[in-house]
């Protein structure tokens, strides 16, 4: 648990120092909104209303690609993940430190995409606020542990940045079809689907223990 | 350059591989067959054959995925090359027979269902579970030094299994219509008469060919590492002689 | 966190700690970076590693930190079997090539990450005192982009020794500092030994340093060890001749 607080706080430390992480995550997930705008402006049919949900996660998932990118190769400066790697404590916790650090950016990033999004497609987000705080929650965290489990070995190869989406596309499909569901039901004033919440929340449970168990042979060399 | 096809090659001579070729040499005649005598299905036609290698390859390509995470987990215990050699033979396999079942697949659908591709749950599954075991191939590819490579790709080998019951659970919440006919099981009689033995012989041959091809792969694994392991010394001898 | 408090526990009751390895080798898939070695290490004594550029030098002291597994062989830190993994961590201070310092923190933001990681006490007092001890106290709240490559050494060497570890294993810890500082350095550490028995691995091509501080001396060449008889340490330039005998010796029967 030391070992956690330490992690985040000092991950939370260094972006407030130069926010560069929350600034191009939130630039990006703004710039493909905006290009979502343009390509398929907002129309008022069925069709187009159900595609809305599956478009603001696209924009969370390019916005949380990008910043998980950045957490590991902020350690690898100064060889800082060996410093880590000796903490006389489960390794485990680093990996959870470091996954609530970019949980915390990430939900901050979401928060003014959802703004931004509801004002360019015409979707008022007012009335079930808290609910979809919490499935964006649920889903963020789902891609942040992931994300941070394969931005750990995606970074150490030779493709560094560029083979992070390889690797976690393919894992994530049971958080964002949950998280999409639930959106979906949630913008269309319907009760939040029970089955898409337990999906979110047995693939966050499951994904969190493997790689909780997982990083320390990450690090084993 | 060694050629996996060359018969006299170290890889073919290796007792294993012996055994396995002949197994597919001899199955495949017999498969053939039974495959072109098989009945003509009275309402699907002639196209049903597929049915005699397409279930099969799928049957080989998940044998090869499990493969995999299984040998991963082993590598990660023990930290023995020649699991970690296990596992990248079994991904590979894998993956291979997975393009087949993958293109098999459409030509019958189209057949039948009158399409090529529908996002029917077990064909969404299937085409996740090869995008997961081809990131690991190409993780494999792009990692650095083998011990690392092997490590890596062991963690996400076990992971890309993982994620299948959640997958399932996934795309059955999306309302993903069971299209694909039902698996078939010994007992029931869900295939006509005739049409058992030539499917029983599918399933034997891909099976033969799964192990042939995992062996061999297998023994080029070890033949590379040996070669490596000569050219490491040779370069040694070298330093040390300037 | 309890690993940690137990950690802590240990090495309260057992301040000083010995260091045995056995047949310890490592690959890189087929190239050997160190062949079998056995060392030998009591509490309170310093070994000095030397040897050329690619000697392995650096791979020893990560397997010696539990930093990476040896390929063959078992490395015993403690009395009786030696301690677990974890309990290892917390008994080691590792000075590397690299700094494991963030740049856009201050030294005492550093220092007080690593005194958390160590799950110690009064996180902000130790801190300060390990800046004291190195003479950075100075420099404390400045950011280590700004410092100059020896300040940024001396803050590897004060993170090493924060939390006061029982085995200290250096990469070079005197490469860019000044004599005063290399000097300052050595003291401190045969202080230690004396007081708390600290035991210390060094890894150097300071001759002058390895022969005022260690008792025993390993020359690596190539992966290949062999011991120096303790005389060798006498002095520096006693120490230069047994060391190029040695590499000379090595490289003849390899």
């Amino acid at each position: 648990m030391n070992v956690l607080r330490a992690v985040l706080w000092k991950d939370l430390l260094i972006e407030w120092r130069s926010r560069e992480r929350s600034v191009a995550m939130l630039v990006f997930a703004l710039l493909v909104v905006v290009i979502l705008y343009l390509a398929a402006p907002p129309a008022d049919t069925p069709e187009a209303r159900a595609a809305l949900p599956g478009m603001l996660w696209v924009a969370y998932i390019f916005a949380a690609v990008l910043g998980l990118n950045r957490a590991f190769a902020l350690e690898l400066d100064e060889d800082a993940l060996t410093g880590l790697a000796l903490a006389p404590a489960d390794r485990g916790f680093i990996f959870l430190g470091k996954t609530l650090a970019s949980f915390v950016l990430l939900l901050g990033v979401q928060a003014v995409t959802a703004l931004a999004f509801g004002l360019a497609f015409g979707v008022n987000f007012a009335p079930v606020a808290l609910p979809f705080a919490g499935v964006a929650a649920l889903g963020a965290l789902g891609i942040c542990v992931v994300g941070t489990f394969c931005s750990a070995m995606a970074i150490r190869t030779r493709y560094r940045e560029a083979m992070l989406p390889l690797l976690m596309l393919p894992l994530l499909l049971p958080i964002l079809l949950g998280a999409v569901r639930a959106t979906d039901a949630l913008l269309n004033g319907e009760a939040l689907p029970g089955l898409a919440l337990q999906l979110l929340l047995v693939s966050d449970g499951v994904f969190t223990i493997v790689c909780y168990l997982g990083f320390d042979a990450v690090l084993d060399e | 350059m060694l050629n996996v096809f060359d018969a006299t090659s170290p890889i073919a001579r290796a007792p294993a591989a012996r055994l396995t070729s002949v197994l597919c040499i001899g199955l495949f005649p017999a498969w053939a067959f039974a495959v072109f005598n098989a009945p003509i299905d009275s309402f699907q036609g002639v196209i049903q054959k597929i049915l005699y290698i397409h279930p099969p390859l799928a049957f080989g390509a998940y044998l090869g995925f499990i493969c995999t995470a299984l040998f991963g987990a082993l590598y990660l215990w023990k930290r023995e090359p020649r699991f970690d050699h296990w596992a990248l033979s079994a991904a590979e396999v894998g993956v291979l027979l997975c393009t087949l079942m993958l293109l098999t697949g459409p030509i019958w659908g189209k057949g039948t269902w009158g399409r090529w591709w529908t996002w029917d749950l077990r064909l969404t599954l299937t085409l996740l579970l090869y995008f997961v075991y081809v990131s690991y191939l190409l993780l494999r590819a792009f990692s650095e030094g083998s011990e690392r490579a092997a490590r890596f790709a062991a963690l996400y080998g076990i992971l890309g299994l993982v994620v299948v019951p959640l997958n399932r659970f996934a795309i059955e919440l999306s309302g993903g219509r069971a299209l694909h006919p039902a698996n078939l099981n010994p007992g029931d009689d869900q295939l006509g008469a005739g049409m058992t033995s030539p499917f029983v012989l599918g399933v034997l041959l891909v099976f033969a060919c799964f192990a042939w091809l995992l062996v061999r792969r297998y023994e080029l694994c070890r033949l590379r590492e040996a070669v490596l392991l000569q050219e490491a010394e040779s370069e040694r001898e070298d330093a040390w002689a300037t | 966190m309890s690993s940690a408090d137990n950690a802590r526990a240990s090495q309260a009751a057992t301040p000083a700690l010995s260091l045995r390895a056995r047949g310890i080798s490592r690959r890189f898939g087929a190239r050997v970076a160190l062949h079998p070695l056995d060392m030998e290490l009591s509490a309170g004594g310093a070994l000095a590693v030397l040897g050329p550029n690619g000697a392995g030098k650096s791979t020893l002291l990560r397997l010696l930190a539990g930093l990476m597994r040896p390929t063959s062989g078992v490395i015993e830190i403690g009395d009786g079997g030696g301690l677990n993994r974890v309990a290892r961590r917390a008994a080691i201070g590792l000075v590397g090539h690299e700094s494991f310092n963030y740049r856009a923190l201050t030294l005492r933001e550093n220092l007080e990450l690593a005194a958390r990681l160590h799950g110690l006490a009064d996180v902000r007092a130790r801190a300060g005192q390990s800046l004291a001890k190195l003479g950075l106290a100075g420099f404390a709240e400045r950011r280590v982009a700004d410092l100059s490559h020896g300040l940024q050494r001396r803050l590897a060497i004060a993170r090493a020794l924060l939390h006061e570890p029982r085995l200290l294993l250096l990469d070079e810890p005197t490469s860019g500092l000044d004599p005063r500082a290399a000097a300052r350095l050595g003291e401190h550490l045969r202080e230690r030994a004396t007081t708390t028995g600290a035991a210390c691995v060094l890894v150097t091509h300071d001759l002058n340093f390895a022969a005022a501080l260690s008792q025993q001396a390993l020359v690596l060449v190539r992966g290949h060890a062999c011991a120096l008889p303790e005389a060798a340490l006498a002095d520096a330039a006693t120490l230069a001749q047994a060391c190029s005998a040695a590499v000379a010796r090595l490289e003849a029967a390899a």
